[in-house]
């Protein structure tokens, strides 16, 4: 991943910023100071910019070549920058991988944590981090809970049950939309079911507006029983 | 009509709030602990946070001729961080003995995790031991199984229902609270939960035992002078004021006083407003 990601941040650089961005490739090393990768991950949108990454088709088809799951479209230049330093200190120190990935997220800003959770699909042994990922999806903060809800393969893949039906009806609470959670589908469950159709209830009893992709999640027995209480 | 408001977290409102509550008739104010809408990682978080409820706070809300009273608790939310969690829990018995401590709250469910389960028990065990009632918060989501399981956790651990405040709650879970035996908080918000027509119209459905109203005022949209515009809706929906005086004051009065840490006497006068008063050093006039 990390060969697919340096020439589409070089692509993205102009001189000032790609001497930046080649000179922290190259500090990756075992020796590195924990505190000397910390500040590069901090500093990364004042060094190398915020664009929207915007990749080419060329490049999608690249990283889906990785991942299919993977599409980065909502990647700034500057998530794709620190997701290659952590992947050049995994490559570098693997046995140090997790301590250095854990120092960059904690006492993160919202934006570091929101580069950290759209990077964590691309970690090694990403499965190790699923508690930072479930607790991630507490925030109050709708665009860091994003960063891990939407666009993300990781929740699918490595989320419990209990913890994946909270992050859909936070999402639905949110009105963000159920096309954006990565692998639903093959994740659906009765009692994810059953909690939606409890909101639905909920919603309807206050007068308020049923989000309209709700009912992707509800499957069609709950669905017809919802129907069949309304009727009467 | 003397308001008091059992749920409003003033920590993150201003002066003006406060000068608006008062004016609106709002007497007293329970200000329950919660979290500060991102995690806390250290222990000396929670201990300053504890400190402001019982000090700086209450100071505060006195210059404004309001009398203050808060709960202690590990809200579930941060529940979720055992180690820490612990940590708070450690903390609890020093403050739960502390004047101006009427409940054991927010406590409840969040994400309804194991461990949520786990630190919500401990607390009902610590409401027990220190004879304090509870005050108990809701979930957003899952709400109604959210309330379910706490009524029988409550019921399981054999807590006493008239000691328990079940709050933010809805259409959908209000009859099973009164049904419980338990206190029925309802939160007015702006946008969401519950707003003061659909309060009205519970109201003239299940009546005025057992059930509260407050505005849990925070960082968030929300606003402090709800429950004086819940009152306002009541009357022109034709709730007569016995009703809405037993919602907005006896009630709330009732529930925090039955185990004698807030005397209902304290309430028959306001704090005199004298701000040239300074509470360690530092006073609301500033300067």
């Amino acid at each position: 991943m990390l060969d697919t990601l340096i020439p589409i941040l070089r692509a993205r650089c102009t001189g000032a910023s790609r001497a930046w961005l080649d000179g922290e490739m190259a500090a990756a090393s075992p020796g590195r100071p924990a505190a000397d990768l910390i500040r590069a991950y901090t500093v990364a949108p004042r060094r190398i910019g915020r664009a929207s990454l915007a990749l080419s088709a060329d490049e999608r088809e690249l990283v889906a070549a990785h991942d299919p799951e993977l599409a980065l479209s909502q990647w700034t230049v500057d998530d794709a920058a620190r997701a290659a330093i952590l992947l050049a200190a995994a490559s570098a120190d693997p046995s140090r991988f997790q301590e250095l990935a854990l120092a960059c997220y904690e006492n993160g800003d919202a934006r570091e944590q929101q580069s950290w959770l759209r990077s964590l699909p691309m970690f090694p042994a990403p499965e190790r981090f699923v508690a930072q990922a479930i607790d991630a999806c507490r925030t109050n903060i709708v665009p860091l809970f994003e960063a891990i809800a939407c666009e993300n393969p990781f929740p699918a893949r490595f989320f419990p049950e209990r913890n994946f039906n909270q992050l859909v009806l936070k999402a639905l609470f949110n009105t963000i939309g159920m096309s954006r959670i990565v692998g639903l589908a093959r994740r659906l469950n009765p009692e994810l079911s059953r909690m939606a159709a409890d909101y639905v209830k909920e919603r309807q009893a206050a007068s308020r507006a049923v989000p309209p992709d709700i009912w992707d999640v509800i499957a069609e027995r709950d669905a017809a029983q919802l129907r069949q209480e309304a009727r009467s | 009509m003397r308001i008091f408001d059992p749920h409003v977290h003033m920590t993150s409102r201003t002066t003006d709030d406060y000068e608006a509550m008062a004016a609106a008739g709002i007497a007293a104010i329970v200000e329950p602990a919660f979290w500060l809408g991102q995690p806390r990682t250290t222990v000396g978080s929670f201990v300053d946070y504890f400190n402001s409820l019982v000090g700086w706070e209450r100071f505060r809300a006195s210059q404004f001729g309001i009398r203050h009273y808060c709960t202690i608790g590990l809200n579930p939310k941060e529940a979720n961080n055992p180690k820490l969690a612990r940590e708070v829990l450690d903390l609890l018995p020093r403050y739960l003995e502390k004047d101006g401590v009427v409940a054991v709250g927010e406590i409840g469910y969040d994400d309804q995790t194991d461990v949520e389960e786990q630190f919500f028990g401990e607390q009902i065990e610590l409401a027990r031991e220190f004879g304090l009632p509870i005050l108990v918060h809701t979930p957003h989501r899952d709400k109604k199984r959210g309330t379910e399981r706490t009524i029988a956790l409550v019921r399981r651990l054999g807590f006493p229902p008239e000691r328990t405040l079940i709050d933010h709650n809805n259409e959908e879970t209000l009859p099973l609270v009164l049904e419980s035996g338990c206190w029925a908080g309802h939160t007015i918000y702006p946008h969401t939960k519950m707003d003061e027509h659909r309060m009205a119209a519970l109201v003239q459905k299940y009546g005025a035992e057992r059930v509260i109203v407050n505005s849990a005022a925070d960082w968030g949209i929300s606003d402090p002078l709800k429950v004086p515009k819940t009152i306002a809706v009541m009357r022109s929906a034709g709730i007569d004021d016995g009703a809405i005086e037993k919602i907005v004051w006896e009630n709330p009065v009732a529930f925090f006083s039955q185990t004698g840490r807030l005397d209902p006497a304290d309430l028959d006068t306001r704090p005199a407003i004298d701000r040239t008063q300074t509470f360690e050093t530092n006073r609301v006039t500033r300067g």
